[in-house]
């Protein structure tokens, strides 16, 4: 019996997980994580059916888990309900799509600006909304065609380091990809960009399992044998991040021949601020950054929450002379990747949205700062400000680059 | 200093963490508090009732530290009234009495005061609450301590969909997050209880609400509002760790949610860093010294050498020897052999562990 399994009894139903929900404080009819989880996994466990629609409605935002005084894996237990619900036809062929953010990547990339005309034109979108059941209310980013690629290493004392790009970078933002090699470069680490899958974090939100461990093996056959040579593996998204650090979410426990290397990836994999501030830590960040005029809102999304790292990206950004980062913590923003973009879904995400949409209001910023990229979708969406990645402001700090976009 | 050095790190975020946090925060210290969820207090009403035997044992240190809780709290936008020294009947969950030394502003409201007419309104389906059953117990538990208050019991209905059952928790989401729903909520009010000088409702006052914000709402409303607490999760009793825990952010105390620390570092009887169990590797947290919260049901970071605390609040082994010398234990721990004494003494513990801390960091600064 795994050690998870026992889990369960932990649970003292002290409902510190419902008090913690962001979809349990604005949507009355939720049943919130404890029932959704403990309560029915009891059930589920002696076989006894308990299907529902609304496990469905839970963001996989962690906050549960990080609520619980007793550790128990609440959104887990929510998280496998999800992949043994069966959905209406429409909407679980629109979770295929949203479980394959890879697959989608490169098929819209074989003719981007064709895919992104297609995407962003009124009635394409009337027609996803009437037969795919997306909101129309938002716009998808656009694809460019992947290029991001491994920098040719000059020297030979620097330290190596395995880039993990994620499909948000590979296909709608390779030169963030780029800020990213460029800011390690410029701090004594050399890059190779990985050649991996989606991270499995859209397919287990979209409840396919199936697809999550498919692209979990992927992975971890590509990184093994680069962290068995001793490098370590570093994202820049924090969804990859918190995927790679729990075991690819567990998807592998079970699997004899993955579960170990799984693990060891796990023990390696850093997130791009965490690796910057232990360089700093070590003497070794070039800290001659440019005074830069700017009052920056900082959003701590909730899988970089989930990480237990502490707020790398806050101390990082407060490096830069000039800067004001004011931390916004005002709870998860509502988007948890395509949750955000699905039809029946989107009322929710826009309401749990909304205490971050006044925070930052209330602060008046330059520009948001955070590192998920569907954070930012839902900020700027729901604010009037720009929300971009903090590396690209800690690449411009140096001088000799804008932010690009 | 780097990122993850610390002049003090606590670990607990019950009343006693929060409090040693406070204090070295205070004097202007780096502070870092690892939690995994917030303390037992919260599942309480929010009151502390007065501890004699800790009185007579530590009446000067008590007083300042009961001081120092009462400014936190205010600081923090939940003020506690009261007096270590004297206690109030307060109603209890189960509607009787409990004799009570300080509480919340809104715990207050509900004590029995004579001549003034008092309605306890119910909140229609909502679970764990019987305002008929409040009323009457209340009304005879006030005549044995021979009080002439009553209190009448009324109902109202929420005119929106809250789920089934509704849930104080629910309420109190929808008082937090909607001014239209506290509006609605001050006209149902009105109505069930027009004509009483104050109305008590059960803990529903929202769980990030200021003192401000009750306040306007009961002037909103024209008539004093108090709270009589309930089941776990209590409403007030969140609300307290709520502001407090936002309070401690807002002057600097970098919190580390969520995961336990499974080990302590100690080289040469000192504390040097703390692991903390995130997922994929430990993150380690270096200190200064450290502070010891973490309650007495959870697995003690010490491990089986542990096996109690000196007057000094210092971990000692079995032998009797000190097993670190920056290191404190505060609050309930296991072996503390002073577990029955409650939240007086975990403040008092929290307040002593937090100075010791602080002060035991400056002597290495020092050398």
């Amino acid at each position: 019996m795994r050690l998870d399994d026992l889990a369960i009894d932990n649970c003292l139903k002290c409902t510190l997980c419902n008090a913690a929900c962001p979809v349990l404080a604005v949507h009355t009819q939720y049943p919130g994580p404890k029932r959704l989880g403990p309560e029915l996994e009891r059930l589920r466990r002696e076989g006894i059916s308990t299907d529902t629609e609304w496990v469905e409605y839970c963001l996989g935002c962690h906050r549960c888990d990080l609520a619980c005084p007793h550790q128990v894996n609440v959104s887990e237990m929510i998280a496998r309900a999800k992949a043994e619900h069966r959905k209406p036809l429409v909407r679980g062929l629109r979770d295929w799509w949203f479980a394959r953010p890879g697959l989608l990547g490169r098929l819209t990339t074989i003719l981007p600006a064709l895919s992104n005309f297609a995407l962003s034109i009124k009635p394409a979108r009337f027609l996803m909304s009437k037969l795919m059941q997306i909101t129309p209310q938002r716009k998808f980013p656009s694809y460019t065609r992947p290029n991001l690629r491994s920098p040719t290493i000059a020297g030979k004392e620097s330290q190596r380091v395995v880039f993990f790009p994620g499909c948000f970078i590979r296909y709608n933002r390779p030169d963030l990809g780029r800020v990213v090699i460029d800011l390690l470069e410029r701090n004594g680490l050399a890059v190779e960009v990985a050649s991996t899958e989606c991270c499995g974090v859209p397919a287990m939100a979209n409840g396919d399992a199936a697809e999550a461990r498919a692209v979990a093996r992927t992975n971890v056959k590509a990184l093994a044998h680069q962290v068995d040579s001793g490098l370590r593996i570093v994202t820049a998204c924090s969804s990859c991040g918190h995927m790679l650090k729990t075991g690819f979410g567990g998807v592998l426990e079970d699997d004899e021949e993955f579960a170990g290397a799984a693990q060891k990836i796990a023990g390696r994999t850093y997130d791009l601020a965490e690796l910057l501030v232990e360089q700093l830590d070590a003497g070794k960040l070039n800290i001659n950054f440019q005074h830069t005029d700017l009052r920056l809102a900082y959003h701590a999304p909730c899988h970089q929450r989930s990480q237990g790292i502490g707020r790398p990206w806050y101390h990082l950004l407060r490096l830069i002379p000039g800067v004001t980062v004011e931390d916004m913590d005002a709870g998860c923003c509502g988007m948890s990747g395509t949750y955000g973009f699905k039809q029946e879904k989107y009322q929710v995400s826009m309401e749990i949205g909304k205490e971050l949409f006044a925070s930052i209001d209330a602060v008046q910023p330059q520009m948001v700062a955070t590192e998920c990229a569907t954070c930012q979708m839902q900020i700027e969406h729901g604010t009037t400000f720009k929300a971009i990645h903090p590396a690209e402001i800690l690449l411009q700090a140096y001088g000799e680059q804008k932010t690009g976009r | 200093m780097g990122t993850d050095r610390y002049d003090i790190v606590v670990v607990g975020a019950g009343l006693s963490g929060l409090v040693a946090a406070g204090v070295a925060a205070h004097r202007k210290l780096k502070v870092a508090l690892v939690s995994t969820g917030p303390g037992s207090f919260v599942t309480g009403p929010g009151w502390l009732k007065a501890q004699e035997i800790l009185r007579a044992s530590a009446e000067l240190e008590l007083k300042e530290a009961i001081a120092l809780f009462c400014k936190l709290t205010r600081l923090a936008g939940c003020p506690y009234a009261g007096d270590i020294s004297t206690t109030r009947a307060l109603p209890s969950i189960l509607g009787d009495l409990e004799s009570v030394a300080l509480a919340p502003l809104t715990l207050w409201n509900a004590e029995p005061r004579e001549g003034i007419s008092t309605a306890i309104v119910g909140v229609r389906g909502l679970s764990c609450f019987d305002e008929n059953f409040m009323a009457e117990r209340l009304t005879e538990q006030a005549h044995l301590i021979s009080s002439s208050c009553t209190y009448t019991a009324r109902q109202i209905s929420l005119t929106r969909e809250m789920g089934i059952p509704v849930t104080t928790l629910r309420i109190a989401q929808c008082f937090d997050r909607d001014p239209t729903f506290r509006e609605e909520l001050i006209n149902s009010l009105r109505t069930a209880a027009s004509g009483f000088a104050r109305i008590l409702v059960p803990g529903i006052l929202g769980l990030e609400s200021s003192d401000e914000q009750i306040a306007e709402f009961e002037r909103e409303l024209g008539c004093t509002v108090g709270e009589i607490t309930t089941l776990p999760p209590s409403i007030p009793g969140l609300r307290v760790y709520h502001r407090l825990e936002s309070y401690l952010h807002k002057i600097g105390v970098e919190f580390y949610r969520g995961f336990p620390v499974e080990q302590v570092e100690i080289h040469n009887g000192l504390c040097t860093e703390l692991r903390v169990a995130c997922p994929g590797r430990p993150m380690n947290l270096h200190c200064q010294s450290a502070v010891l919260a973490t309650g007495r049901r959870s697995v003690s970071p010490l491990g089986n050498e542990y096996a109690g605390r000196d007057q000094q609040m210092r971990p000692l082994t079995s032998t009797g020897s000190v097993m670190a010398r920056n290191l404190f234990i505060a609050g309930s721990f296991p072996h503390s052999g002073e577990d029955h004494h409650g939240d007086v003494l975990h403040i008092l513990t929290g307040y002593r562990a937090g100075n010791l801390a602080a002060s035991t960091r400056g002597n290495h600064a020092a050398r």
